[in-house]
């Protein structure tokens, strides 16, 4: 016994020796390769966005000379203003809806004792898991028959439902997980339920609430399928499904057009992304950590 | 505090509903009335149009797509995808997230850029992959031509052979940063004083990852793991705009065999029934996982 720890302790001394140095450089050529592979793919769209068409067809990777002129031209080929404005609009609304929901469900399910709990909170755990591919025949056939296809409204509806079920699952962890003893103190004052939850429960869970909404806007942002489905008229579409439209469009000759369309539709997210990259990492992740 | 009365339980009950009422309405209609509507929707036959749903033809549909073709493929490839993007998803997210857990200068910076394929829009993604593997002068055939292996090159997207390989490879190219940050975390949150006992008993850094570290890590490889395969089977947006499921039905999966047969073919009640499927198939694994959490939780307080 003694001596294999003895004989383990000399080889370890021995590996302080040099491992390190080895290791290390293995550590950073394995990650910076794997940082390079991340990478490279938009690096290269930002590329080809600078291209002309015969440097495309000769298959450069890097432009020279570089065509700015791209961008202003991509801007009014894809009508791109017209596209982030349909979906600020969409993506704000749904998301300030779902939150401030969420937040009365969160509350309802974390703080309050009251008989049908388990079930409210299974449907939620539905929602959180179930493909929602499963809605689409029936929102389709709904919207239609409400004349609400190819308005804003045929995304705000769902975007707000969808988003529900995380939102509400994340703010009941965080509510549960507020002190009782803020709460009892209001009560003690005689304050109504919903003045407790608004003006001292509320509060303290604004970085759950920025987690939440960080979540949202982003799936609603990104969201393809419903818009897709419920948007057909080039004017009322998002970005996601604008941009898809640029496929089939005469610019789909124009690479580099698209290119750039490409990147005015990702660098919003991005800028954003790297001014606020906990709350994006938090709010990404935060249906698998909070269990 | 005392015993309550009737009335303050009664009161509690009502602010419980009053508080949870907005959001159980919203799902009511956008979750729950949407999945019996497809239930029953299932059982029928109908083209979308005709003013109510058609003909009552029970479990015909689930039949017919029994002995379609396309269906067991598109099963298959979904099947395929799920198996072959888990483990390498996992598996690579979580060699990189060792790797990154340890003193380095700049691990903060390299975690915020493993993340950007995770933040940037599938849609993007999928268009930029389109043109890196366009045959002639996409990025990997030129990449692969000029370091001198240019007999590789091959239309990846095409070739019903790759097209599948190909599809995939995006979506774990997407997907290893989430894994990575979520296996990181794990990593940081294991208890110091076990990895430090190990380390004066003299474990080498293998016998400490391989020994120590994936046993303790095995519930959040498995949650991640299982959050993989439920992403995996809802796939739409990649496969829809990579291939639209094509050449030859090689990159069919269910979620575009349902947008398919709902909105290009009309079939409404065949559509339906693949749309109860999938959601079987997933609650099923759901389920599974919620199986799989509880008993690795109550493995870790033992």
């Amino acid at each position: 016994m003694t001596t294999a720890v003895a004989t383990s302790v000399a080889r370890s001394r021995w590996r302080v020796a040099w491992r390190p140095r080895a290791s290390h450089g293995t550590v950073w050529a394995v990650l910076l390769g794997a940082v390079a592979l991340s990478l490279a793919p938009g690096l290269y769209m930002v590329g080809l966005s600078l291209m002309d068409n015969p440097q495309l067809f000769a298959g450069r990777i890097v432009p020279w000379p570089i065509h700015p002129e791209n961008y202003p031209r991509a801007w009014v080929a894809s009508n791109i203003g017209r596209l982030y404005w349909n979906s600020i609009y969409v993506s704000t609304v749904s998301t300030v809806l779902t939150v401030a929901v969420s937040a009365l469900a969160g509350y309802g399910l974390g703080r309050i004792r009251f008989a049908g709990r388990g079930l409210v909170y299974a449907i939620v755990l539905v929602g959180l898991t179930i493909p929602l591919q499963i809605a689409l025949i029936p929102l389709f056939m709904n919207l239609r028959l409400l004349g609400l296809i190819n308005t804003p409204l045929a995304l705000i509806g769902p975007y707000t439902a969808f988003g529900l079920a995380f939102g509400t699952y994340v703010m009941k962890g965080f509510f549960e997980g507020l002190p009782r003893e803020l709460e009892e103190a209001a009560r003690l004052d005689g304050a109504a339920e919903f003045r407790i939850f608004a003006s001292v429960m509320l509060p303290l869970t604004r970085p759950a609430l920025a987690t939440v909404a960080i979540f949202l806007f982003l799936q609603n942002w990104n969201e393809f399928l419903f818009a897709l489905t419920f948007i057909t008229e080039g004017r009322m579409r998002t970005l996601p499904t604008g941009i898809y439209a640029l496929l089939s469009s005469e610019f789909y000759g124009n690479y580099p057009i698209l290119a750039a369309s490409l990147v005015l539709f990702s660098l919003p997210v991005l800028v954003l992304y790297f001014f606020f990259q906990q709350q994006f990492i938090e709010g990404l992740t935060a249906g698998a950590l909070k269990h | 505090m005392g015993p309550t009365s009737a009335r303050q339980r009664w009161r509690r009950h009502a602010a419980g509903f009053a508080f949870t009422g907005p959001a159980l309405l919203i799902l009511a209609a956008f979750l729950l009335y949407p999945i019996g509507y497809s239930l029953w929707l299932s059982l029928h036959e109908w083209d979308g149009y005709t003013p109510r749903w058609g003909s009552f033809v029970g479990l015909e549909n689930y039949r017919a797509l029994a002995g379609d073709e396309v269906f067991w493929r598109a099963t298959w490839n979904s099947i395929v995808f799920v198996v072959v993007r888990t483990p390498l998803e996992v598996g690579l997210g979580f060699l990189l997230a060792l790797l990154l857990n340890r003193r380095l200068a700049a691990r903060s910076l390299l975690r915020t850029l493993f993340f950007v394929p995770v933040v940037m829009s599938l849609i993007v993604v999928t268009i930029i992959f389109q043109r890196v593997y366009e045959p002639n002068t996409g990025l990997l055939n030129t990449f692969l031509t000029l370091v001198g292996l240019g007999g590789w090159a091959h239309p990846w997207l095409g070739d019903p052979a790759t097209a599948l390989p190909a599809v995939i490879a995006v979506s774990v190219w997407k997907n290893v940063g989430f894994s990575l940050v979520i296996l990181l975390a794990g990593l940081q949150g294991l208890p110091q004083d076990v990895l430090e006992a190990a380390r004066v008993d003299g474990a080498n850094a293998w016998q400490l990852t391989l020994r120590v570290i994936t046993p303790l890590m095995r519930p959040i490889l498995a949650l991640t793991a299982l959050l993989s395969i439920i992403g995996g089977l809802k796939v739409f947006d990649l496969v829809f705009i990579m291939t639209r499921g094509g050449p030859t039905y090689s990159t069919e999966v269910l979620a575009t065999m349902l947008y398919r047969e709902a909105f290009e073919l009309n079939h409404m009640g065949i559509a339906s029934a693949i749309g109860v499927i999938l959601v079987a198939v997933v609650l099923s694994i759901a389920r599974v996982q919620a199986f799989a959490l509880q008993e690795s939780r109550e493995g870790r307080t033992t």
